[in-house]
């Protein structure tokens, strides 16, 4: 006997006594014998990829073998198996070099969350009540099966609907597939802050309907419009490495930043000149450096669809100039001839436009104009520039709207929480009210799930087969795939396997190309082709972008402040805010933890009265919410910012019923032509309705130990 | 020759994202307190990252910098513990034995860096996140005072692989948590006393100072200074 068998046989005697009160022990014992080598203490590195947003950044998982509790074939017992007991990033990975950021380091604690759905579950109370009761996957798959025969006998495929968080994988791939075979439209993806608009923006400059790489590394200039890179827009932890390169890899040479915000996001407060201007006068900024430039030949005038996009550009912008950029958007005319100098004194330099300003009603002139403007620093496929990653211009899901629900008989969720990234205003909640029958895949009861009929848990993604094809992020071309790194805590099963059996056993069966989420994730090849295309509406050799001044909701006079909510570092888009290590992480830029807050500049609170810690009443057209004040230098006195990711009605115990959610106040109002939301769009006004409440907790400002004892409320 | 393990923390490159944070909670077993404890100032976190605020609107800047344990080689907190649980290691740690703390908090009087968290409570973590847990570093209960050890267990485990496989331990072998996060390599970990390391030549750099060095702690960590464009 070796050792191995040894260490099996010691688990084997374990766990029948952990089973000597089961009738038949021995049929159920050989499903708890680890299969797995092995060695106590001894650590295993497996790979993954990170589900939190869509770079796809590699991660590597620290296996090691531990007792779990766990239930199998509906017997419950303690089981030696190897968990992941912490992620990293990937060394080799082109994407995130090794590096991982904090919302990644936190992903494992989706897998262990103490709320995680452990099995299929049946509404059994009023839809929103939030009571289930537990089926088996057998009945939980019937009656999926069921619906959707229903609606097929009805002649009615279209009115199944597929929402998911996209992710650019395979099992997009396979949703669009099992849904187009039945008759439906193509999955729709819903993200709360998406960039629809950039990748339109980039259609129609470059030709690529996708996000760019910034190469940062070799950058010697980046001018930042409102992009996040540092933080969260587009593929961070890659950024974040070209960034320390850009700064500080290259002897003698250090790239220069500078960052054209309203409010000082964490990317701004890295930059060496941070500059604000009035909301939704970016675009105009941008092309005032561009009026410079070709004014002063000091980079060849550019040509083609970049340059064909901007209304003007032939006759060198002569609507943009410096005094006319002061007057829109506020900054020194002087200032924009020393930028647009700085600009172009070294090379390569690059301008990235990137969250609020693509948020305004005039979202698209903007991208187009910093499109431009980069185009005329040379930075369009250049070293030190904008690079388009090959292979990944297509299929992004279609967007949704409430819309879809309004259409929906049978409405499959994927991990999309529309009911918090909505405003009210768009009556999302009260279309989704009227879908008969709603399914959903995801791992835990949040907003959105809260009102389903069937609960369908998927693995997490460290129990199932994954991939990932990041748009960007890296120059070359990126395809993770990585099968499971442990096996599953849980009675949950991977939704794709799920969608396959589904796919199965309809009445008329969709033809699938996989059997398993293994050959899924293992398929190469090109994206289907059931996936739509958002095609560019525009023409753009007619339509000529220029500046048209952003429309804002409420009367300037009723509602003074323009209203900024943020993708916060913790928690992203809010999906990440049930993890116990992110609410307790401080926030970078104010230290609060497990809190939702409203940034105001200094002045603005003084003249208001308003204290750090006040409870402060935000109202706009469409509703109000209540938030502490924080009392934040970096930003406008016409501005307000709150983060996005606090303020769920149901999210798990650790999220659920706190903080505010500012998505909920906002204008219904879109860019067109993308229909996607114009969040930085909406005014507000706020008052002082409370003291301070205790609400607002902090790292910072006060001594360990010799607490502010806080009034109980 | 003994090493003398030292970080160095490029403030030019950080971009106070707070991966570090998260990875030293993953990495050595820090509980959370939850919002209660929090608000009474008793969140734990080895490594935070401290923010300025200068000057104001719109010429307003921010500039962060990731605080930890120093690993002062005249450190304040050790002197003070009447049970030598603080006490100084060959290789220049300033380590914490959990068995000896009784917990009188004299060596977080002591430090000037704020960076040591008394454990008020037995840490919880409600089933099945104690799956989480990294099995190498002890989980510490109530009455006892914790910090950064520069992930010890990472040192130790570096250099009982280089034994077992008879090598040399390299510059880089041994990165502890937050190091391992950073994703602009901000951070970086090494032996003082290799004058080749990566870590003894930034802490060399004329961008180079200790945090608060005129108390005469003799840090262990050095900060490059963030640079200026014109």
């Amino acid at each position: 006997m070796d050792r191995r068998d040894f260490i099996k046989l010691t688990a084997v005697t374990g766990t029948t006594a952990t089973l000597a009160s089961c009738g038949n022990p021995e049929h159920q014992l050989i499903r708890f014998v680890p299969d797995e080598d092995l060695v106590p203490g001894v650590a295993e590195w497996k790979p993954s990829v990170c589900p939190m947003c869509s770079a796809g950044c590699g991660v590597t998982a620290r296996v090691m073998e531990a007792d779990v509790e766990t239930v199998r074939n509906g017997q419950s017992g303690v089981v030696k198996m190897g968990v992941a007991k912490k992620l990293e990033g990937q060394a080799d990975s082109p994407i995130n070099h090794g590096g991982l950021c904090a919302r990644g380091q936190a992903a494992i604690q989706i897998t262990y969350h103490p709320d995680r759905i452990t099995q299929p579950m049946k509404r059994s109370g009023a839809r929103g009540s939030g009571d289930f009761k537990p089926v088996s996957w057998d009945e939980a798959i019937a009656e999926l099966v069921s619906h959707l025969d229903a609606l097929a006998a009805a002649g009615d495929q279209k009115s199944l609907a597929y929402v998911a968080r996209p992710r650019p994988n395979r099992r997009m791939v396979l949703a669009a597939e099992f849904v187009v075979g039945f008759g439906a439209p193509a999955p729709y993806g819903f993200e709360p802050f998406d960039d629809r608009v950039l990748r339109l923006a980039n259609a129609m400059s470059w030709a690529k309907e996708q996000l760019a790489t910034v190469d940062l590394a070799r950058a010697r200039f980046v001018i930042s419009f409102g992009a996040d890179f540092l933080g969260t827009w587009n593929s961070p932890v890659a950024q974040s490495f070209g960034y320390g390169a850009m700064r500080q890899a290259r002897p003698g040479v250090r790239g220069a930043f500078v960052q054209v915000e309203s409010r000082m996001s964490l990317t701004g407060a890295s930059a060496d000149h941070w500059i604000p201007v009035k909301p939704g006068t970016e675009g105009v900024l941008a092309l005032g450096l561009a009026h410079v430039i070709l004014a002063n030949k000091l980079r060849p005038a550019t040509t083609g669809p970049v340059a064909e996009s901007i209304a003007g550009w032939s006759n060198g912008l002569s609507d943009y100039t410096p005094a006319r950029v002061e007057q829109i958007t506020g900054v020194a005319a002087s200032r924009v001839e020393r930028l647009a100098r700085e600009l172009t004194d070294v090379s390569p330099a690059v301008a990235i436009v990137g969250g609020a300003p693509l948020a305004h009603t005039n979202g698209l002139f903007t991208a187009l104009a910093v499109n431009a403007l980069s185009e005329l620093l040379g930075a369009a496929n250049a070293p030190g520039g904008l690079y388009f990653t090959p292979g990944r211009d297509t299929s992004h899901p279609a967007a949704f709207t409430a819309d879809v629900f309004n259409r929906a008989k049978v409405l499959l969720l994927d991990n999309a929480n529309p009911i918090y990234g909505s405003p009210k205003a768009t009556k999302v909640r009260e279309a989704l009210d009227k879908v008969p029958f709603i399914a959903s895949f995801g791992s835990f009861v949040d907003d959105t799930s809260v009102h389903a009929d069937l609960l369908l848990p998927d693995h997490s993604f460290l129990e199932s087969w994954v991939d990932s094809m990041p748009e960007s992020g890296s120059i070359e071309a990126v395809t993770i795939v990585a099968g499971p790194v442990m096996k599953p805590l849980h009675n949950t099963r991977s939704t794709v396997d799920v969608l396959i059996e589904v796919a199965g056993k309809l009445k008329s069966p969709i033809a699938l190309p996989w059997k398993t989420a293994e050959e899924v994730a293992k398929s190469a090849g090109p994206p289907s082709p059931a996936v739509q295309r958002v095609q560019p509406p525009m023409n753009r050799h007619h339509t000529k972008a220029q500046y048209e001044e952003p429309f804002f909701d409420g009367e300037a006079s009723q509602y003074p402040l323009h209203f900024q909510p943020y993708l916060s570092s913790q928690f992203g888009d809010g999906s990440a805010a049930n993890l116990p290590w992110l609410q307790e992480m401080p926030d970078p830029l104010t230290s609060a933890m497990w809190s939702s807050w409203v940034e105001i500049n200094p002045q603005t609170a003084a003249r208001a009265q308003i204290a750090q810690g006040d409870l402060i009443e935000i109202t706009s057209q469409h509703g109000s919410v209540r938030a502490p004040a924080m009392i934040f230098p970096g930003i406008a006195p016409d501005v307000v910012a709150m983060p996005v990711g606090n303020g769920h009605e149901t999210f798990t115990r650790y999220a659920s019923n706190r903080g505010a959610n500012p998505i909920a106040i906002l204008a219904p109002l879109t860019v067109e032509p993308t229909g996607s939301l114009a969040w930085a769009a909406t005014r507000v006004k706020i008052a002082r309705a409370g003291g301070n409440d205790g609400s607002l907790i902090m790292f910072a400002g006060e001594m360990r130990e010799h607490p502010h004892e806080h009034e109980t409320r | 020759m003994a090493h003398k393990w030292g970080m160095a923390v490029d403030l030019d490159r950080c971009t106070g994202c707070g991966a570090c944070v998260t990875a030293c909670h993953a990495e050595n077993n820090i509980p959370t307190v939850g919002p209660e404890q929090a608000a009474r100032g008793r969140a734990m976190h080895w490594i935070r990252v401290e923010r300025y605020w200068e000057g104001d609107f719109p010429d307003v800047r921010l500039k962060f910098r990731p605080v930890m344990c120093q690993q002062c080689d005249a450190a304040p907190c050790e002197p003070v513990c009447p049970t030598y649980a603080s006490h100084h290691t060959e290789d220049g740690l300033n380590a914490q034995v959990y068995n000896r703390c009784i917990g009188t908090r004299y060596c977080a009087n002591a430090c000037p860096y704020n960076v040591r968290f008394f454990d008020f409570f037995n840490p919880q973590w409600p089933k099945p996140l104690q799956l989480q847990l990294n099995p190498d570093v002890s989980v510490r209960e109530v009455g006892v005072m914790e910090k950064c050890t520069f992930c010890v267990q990472r040192i130790s485990a570096a250099q009982i692989d280089a034994k077992a496989n008879k090598k040399e331990l390299k510059d880089g072998d041994v990165k502890p948590a937050c190091v391992q996060s950073c994703s602009a390599k901000a951070l970086v970990f090494g032996d003082l006393n290799d004058p080749e390391s990566e870590v003894a030549r930034l802490a060399r750099s004329p961008r180079g100072s200790k945090l608060l060095e005129d108390l005469g702690t003799l840090p262990n960590v050095t900060y490059l200074e963030r640079q200026t464009q014109v």
